[in-house]
């Protein structure tokens, strides 16, 4: 499942040992970079030379990540196909009308439209995949931790995230069980199986509750809810890299707002 | 008599005031006691454990922990609840935290222990178990009996006395089992009072000092496990089954064999039992004895026990203990036996074949006991060799100079 298989290579990764802090600097800034930049080029740059770090520095394996960029590439594609067709604006380039109320043009407006919001897309979803690919997700709670993000919060995140498995366990469960009874083989019998499912999933994540209760209870719980020791601490042999990275990004979206209109959004 | 830690006096509850769970159940739990409750399911077995540390309350009657009745105020119920730990029958259901250091250290955290401390309560209980190293994975992606031992490594961390486990074999593979089965072992060795659900018979018979039979809310035998398993009517109505040793000696008996003052609970027990009958003790092969070569693990290193496997050429290994097992997983060897390791080396001896026994601490003086009193019931010399080149047979480590020796 998608699920494991993230936190999965984010725990082998060959950069866990670097601090997950350096590694949240990297994503969340090139996301930050590529979000305000307005030159189509750039976004694709970071998108590029992230993946090339996420291969072949953290690496992971390439048929993993190619699988992982396809789910946002389908919907993206259907969006950009509309922002293409009917934004506007501008020279049109190319038009075709299948009837006499429609008529579907490309003009020059839509058409960088749509390739700056690829590529912001590209750029957004590579850093965001970088993070999750790279750092496993108790690493992101023990950051916020360190940011001082009040406790209950982070405990929360940590019980949640800890029951999100149990949760995702029972319901393949009980999916396959309707499968294998062909509860899915027409719609409507797919509609009733599927509020079974949602149904029963409810009642036993009450239960679960009740149960966490009782195993928590039971362990002397007090209002404490234990944190990692310290993580990794930030070394200048990775963070020197990232920086210089990012100010090189920042660097060349300076350059290119000044010589380019910012994006038409 | 010496006083009991935990005493269970006329208890009786009931769910939700429906269905009687529990009628009238009285038992007592010797200290460094190892017993196991045997019954169907429904019989009542888990909630007579919740009971043990104040999870659940009795409707009648009480519960009394060193001969004081338990109290069921905050503070008095998180005493209790640290020197009764409770391992429960499904470790997903007990593992609460996203990472298994996270998970050891939830116990010890809510009981005010911080830092420096804590960190070495985590540690202390995660070598316990024999899983080092696996601090920060998260419990998801561990196996079931990686799961099991990171919930009795959250309760060990609070360094219960008594250590109750629901159903600890129910969701693994006979290996996993055994290798539970022996982690408890250990655990009893190091002077823990351990109480488990089960209806594994085998298990029980094997494993267990007492065995408590219970039948829809009541307790209907207690005793040793040959007593209680050999009363067919009482197994019958525990909707149990006899277990195989049993059975076998009984038919034994029948077939004319002359009975034996204790009720078999191995094989080598059986086969002891027919050698005596056949040439009036138990026999050995024409070639003598094997011996059985003991090494403390915690002081050889991987060069150490290969060379001794070359030069006494030693076909069978056993491996006890989970130090034993994880030295034994890094060095790539594969030991034959992991549960119930004396017994079987004891068994080769008799047919002629050395073996070496690999385990840690005080377990190396409980190999040399079980093998004196075996010699000693049968008038044998089976040689116990303590196979470390170091020493000459004393142990006086100490588990913590063990650990600092491994580190470096």
């Amino acid at each position: 499942m998608i699920e494991h298989l993230l936190d999965e290579h984010a725990q082998k990764s060959a950069i866990s040992h670097i601090s997950p802090r350096t590694k949240l600097l990297l994503g969340l800034g090139t996301l930050v970079i590529t979000l305000i930049a307005g030159s189509i080029l750039l976004p694709l740059i970071a998108a590029v030379s992230l993946s090339l770090v996420i291969l072949c520095i953290a690496r992971i394996p390439p048929g993993v990540y190619l699988r992982l960029l396809l789910i946002p590439a389908a919907f993206t594609l259907m969006s950009l196909l509309v922002i293409l067709l009917l934004g506007g604006g501008g020279e049109t380039l190319w038009e075709f009308s299948p009837s006499s109320a429609l008529t579907l043009t490309i003009t020059r407006e839509s058409l960088s439209q749509a390739a700056l919001i690829f590529s912001r897309v590209a750029g957004g979803v590579t850093s965001l995949l970088f993070i999750s690919l790279t750092t496993p997700f108790t690493d992101i709670i023990r950051v916020l931790n360190q940011c001082r993000v009040p406790r209950e919060i982070t405990d929360l995140m940590a019980i949640l995230y800890r029951n999100i498995f149990i949760l995702l366990d029972q319901a393949t469960q009980i999916h396959a069980a309707q499968v294998m009874r062909l509860g899915y083989s027409h719609p409507r019998e797919a509609t009733e199986s599927f509020g079974m499912l949602c149904g029963s999933l409810f009642i036993s994540s009450w239960n679960a509750g009740d149960d966490l209760l009782r195993a928590m209870d039971c362990r002397c719980y007090d209002g404490e809810f234990a944190q990692l020791t310290p993580s990794e601490p930030v070394r200048a042999r990775s963070l020197l890299p990232v920086i210089l990275y990012l100010s090189l990004l920042a660097g060349l979206a300076l350059i290119s707002a000044t010589d380019m209109i910012p994006g038409a959004i | 008599m010496m006083e009991p830690v935990l005493q269970a006096d006329q208890v009786s509850f009931r769910y939700g005031g429906g269905e009687t769970a529990l009628r009238d159940v009285s038992f007592c739990v010797p200290r460094k006691a190892k017993i196991a409750l045997v019954g169907a399911n429904g019989a009542g077995k888990s909630t007579l454990l919740l009971m043990l540390n104040g999870m659940l309350r009795p409707e009648t009657g009480e519960i009394r922990y060193h001969g004081k009745p338990l109290e069921y105020s905050r503070s008095s119920l998180r005493e209790i609840r640290r020197r009764v730990g409770f391992v429960f029958q499904d470790a997903d259901r007990q593992i609460i935290a996203p990472t298994v250091w996270q998970d050891v250290a939830f116990g010890p955290v809510n009981l005010g222990y911080r830092d420096e401390k804590l960190s070495s309560l985590v540690t202390t209980a995660l070598h316990q178990v024999g899983l080092e190293g696996f601090e920060r994975r998260p419990p998801h992606l561990l196996s079931g009996g990686e799961k099991k031992r990171v919930a009795i490594a959250g309760i060990l961390a609070m360094d219960p006395e008594v250590l109750i486990l629901d159903e600890p074999t129910s969701t693994l593979d006979p290996a996993g089992s055994e290798d539970i089965m022996d982690l408890l072992e250990e655990l009893h060795h190091q002077g823990r009072t351990i109480i488990i659900s089960t209806h594994d018979v085998e298990l029980a018979h094997s494993w267990a000092d007492t065995v408590i039979l219970m039948e829809k809310g009541r307790i209907i035998a207690s005793g040793s496990p040959g007593d209680a398993f050999s009363d067919r009517e009482l197994v019958r109505r525990a909707r149990l089954r006899t277990p195989v040793i049993v059975e076998l000696y009984t038919e034994l008996i029948r077939r004319g064999i002359r009975e034996c003052p204790q009720m078999p609970r191995s094989v080598l027990d059986i086969i002891r039992i027919i050698e005596c009958d056949r040439h009036g003790g138990m026999q050995i092969t024409t070639h003598g004895c094997g011996t059985i070569t003991v090494l403390d693990i915690a002081r050889a290193d991987q060069d150490e026990v290969l060379q001794l496997i070359e030069e006494q050429q030693v076909r069978t290994i056993g491996a006890m203990g989970s130090r034993a097992k994880i030295c034994l997983r890094q060095w790539g060897i594969i030991p034959d036996y992991t549960y119930a390791v004396i017994d079987k080396c004891i068994l080769h001896a008799m047919n002629g074949r050395s073996s070496l026994i690999l385990t840690s601490g005080g377990m190396v003086l409980r190999v040399a006991e079980r093998v004196r009193e075996f010699n000693r019931e049968n008038d044998r010399s089976i040689r116990v060799i303590t196979g470390n080149r170091s020493d000459t047979g004393g142990i006086s480590h100490s588990p913590r100079e063990e650990e600092t020796g491994e580190a470096g």
